[in-house]
């Protein structure tokens, strides 16, 4: 019962639900579900999924599902003291509350581009255009058997965009790999751990020396001392200048300039 | 006609309510039910009534055909990886083991119905291809003086090698045509085969056209279960066979519990690492379960007119042949 109410209560402000349930239609598994995309899954189930995710991750580095799979199936106690930290932070608390989600039909993306240059959205907004990328592409969580850290890991896949603006690192190989060693080091989840680890495997050597030599150092020193970047309300800093909350955040730039897509 | 007694109505409604859920259907009483008598408690019920099962899941039977259709559809593109990595290869002997008992000559006509990406059908062109291959490897031994037109005849490109045999491949989903068309492009599979898109429980062909029908793994994921054999018995011509190779139930309990342990724990996991869909897969995992026995699925098969209706158990029964006669 409590678990159902708390279901309600997550559900209520995020901005999609479900197909609207006809009457004739009834889930046999309904009572199960925590959130409208949620699979349950056992614990035998989690292991194989955790373990095929990992090696498929690996063997076709375009499979992103893949490498959400294994955050979710990897990531229940990490998550749980992510989420004590969200909520002793007061910002990290509101967004616990107000679970705010970053999707095209959230963003106001006339509002973000008419900030002036140098703000935080308008770099947000020009880090999407020049990497081709889009908030939308993300896929729900469906295997966290926990509405309220299902919203944790949507939340820290949201903000790794947010990131990568922070960073100034392109989509590339080389740049996921620099954003996965300063989440690592953020937020101690095995997926980030792993695919910092494991990523570098795909790597040609002269990206890799420089990759071991400056980036990964220069992440880890800037992982550690940055406070949990979970905890910003991005949502409320896109007038912020970017310069500005860098320094907020003690980030330093990068080493070398990492060549993303023209 | 007055309309019978309201027990009698009831009990009618009640019988055809649990069978519907069976997904069975009635197919003799459907066209005696009176048509404008129901009364307002009929309607209730008969609302109920028209609801089926989606794997484990209920739902109206006009939503069952586009749910499935979306399945196939996203499935389509990795449904020979997906077939060969959850059954472990095994669907390939299943297949051979279909074409033969299935041991056509040539001439035949098949209609394979459901047969999307070809499976059946590359098989039945290969195996008339084979025979057609050992008859004239008999002839060149038995035959030692030949003519000179008889050996250049043999050296020509014979085009004739199915003898008048042709598959006609009937799929409701169009992704699946598309795999299948452009699987038979890639290993050379091009005379003696059509691509028909057409629905099993309406098929877009005359009466009494084909020789043998087959439908593999295709008919339960059909809403009407008994129109589709209907239909099947309409197109056969007399004499003609029935050939269904589905999964059915399995008849060793512990053979039975490790299947499930299978199905439910490793399928999923395989759909969504090698296809990114696990829902698809749960649906088909659920779906094998809600299909009759092999007993069941027989007198179902008798009930649209077939005879001398056999079936056989393959792989402690995980897999049916079910075969049956238009006579």
């Amino acid at each position: 019962m409590a678990t159902l109410r708390a279901a309600l209560r997550g559900l209520r402000p995020r901005p999609f639900f479900g197909p609207a349930d006809a009457p004739l239609r009834r889930r046999s598994s309904g009572a199960g579900l925590l959130y409208p995309e949620h699979i349950p899954t056992s614990p035998l189930q989690k292991v194989l999924l955790a373990a095929g995710s990992a090696g498929m991750a690996l063997y076709n580095p375009y499979r992103h599902d893949m490498v959400a799979v294994l955050g979710e199936t990897t990531g229940c106690y990490t998550l749980k003291v992510l989420r004590d930290q969200m909520k002793r932070d007061p910002e990290g608390a509101q967004i616990l509350q107000e679970r705010p989600r970053i999707s095209l039909s959230t963003l106001d993306l006339g509002k973000l581009q008419s900030l002036p240059e140098g703000s935080f959205g308008r770099e947000y907004l020009r880090f999407l255009d020049v990497n081709r990328v889009s908030p939308d592409t993300r896929a729900p969580t469906r295997f966290v058997d926990d509405e309220e850290l299902a919203y944790v890991i949507q939340r820290y896949r949201e903000v790794h965009d947010m990131l990568h603006t922070l960073l100034g690192m392109p989509t590339n190989i080389l740049g996921e790999i620099v954003v996965k060693w300063f989440e690592a080091v953020q937020t101690r989840l095995p997926m980030c751990i792993l695919g910092a680890l494991f990523g570098p495997i795909r790597l040609n050597s002269q990206s890799l020396q420089v990759l071991v030599s400056e980036l990964i150092p220069w992440a880890v020193e800037n992982g550690r001392r940055a406070p949990c970047v979970l905890n910003l309300y991005y949502e409320r800093r896109w007038e912020q200048p970017l310069g500005a909350l860098r320094e907020e955040l003690g980030l330093t730039a990068p080493p070398l300039h990492v060549q993303g897509l023209a | 006609m007055a309309a019978p007694g309201p027990r009698v109505l009831a009990g009618c409604c009640g019988r055809r309510w649990t069978r519907a859920l069976r997904s069975c259907g009635l197919p003799g009483l459907r066209g005696s039910w009176p048509g404008g008598q129901l009364s307002a408690r009929l309607l209730s019920q008969e609302k109920r009534a028209t609801e089926t099962h989606f794997g484990f899941e209920t739902v109206s039977e006009e939503e069952k055909g586009g749910k499935v259709y979306q399945v196939f559809e996203s499935v389509a593109k990795k449904y020979d990886i997906m077939n060969d990595m959850m059954s472990l290869g095994i669907h390939r002997v299943w297949k051979d083991l279909l074409l033969w008992k299935m041991n056509p000559l040539p001439g035949t006509q098949l209609l394979d119905v459901a047969g999307g990406t070809g499976d059946i059908a590359f098989r039945f062109l290969k195996y008339i291809q084979g025979q057609h291959q050992q008859k004239q490897k008999r002839q060149v031994r038995t035959q030692q003086n030949l003519s000179w037109e008889e050996i250049a005849k043999k050296y020509q490109d014979e085009e004739d090698s199915l003898g008048g045999s042709h598959v006609m491949v009937c799929d409701i989903n169009r992704e699946m045509l598309k795999v299948g068309k452009q699987k038979a492009l890639d290993r050379g599979y091009k005379a003696g085969l059509s691509w028909v898109l057409g629905d099993a429980e309406e098929l877009p062909f005359d009466d009494d056209k084909f020789d043998i029908y087959t439908i593999a793994f295709g008919i339960r994921n059909v809403t009407h279960v008994d129109r589709a054999l209907q239909e099947a018995h309409r197109v056969l011509k007399p004499g003609g066979r029935f050939l269904c190779l589905e999964f059915s139930q399995v008849n060793n309990p512990l053979i039975s519990r490790l299947y499930d342990l299978y199905s439910f724990q490793v399928i999923p996991v395989l759909g969504e690492v090698i296809a990114g869909d696990w829902k698809s897969y749960q649906y088909l995992v659920e779906s094998i379960r809600k299909f009759p026995s092999q007993e069941e699925f027989k007198e179902m098969i008798e009930d649209a007119g077939f005879q001398k209706v056999t079936y056989e158990s393959l792989t402690s029964g995980i897999v049916a042949i079910h075969s049956a006669f238009k006579l």
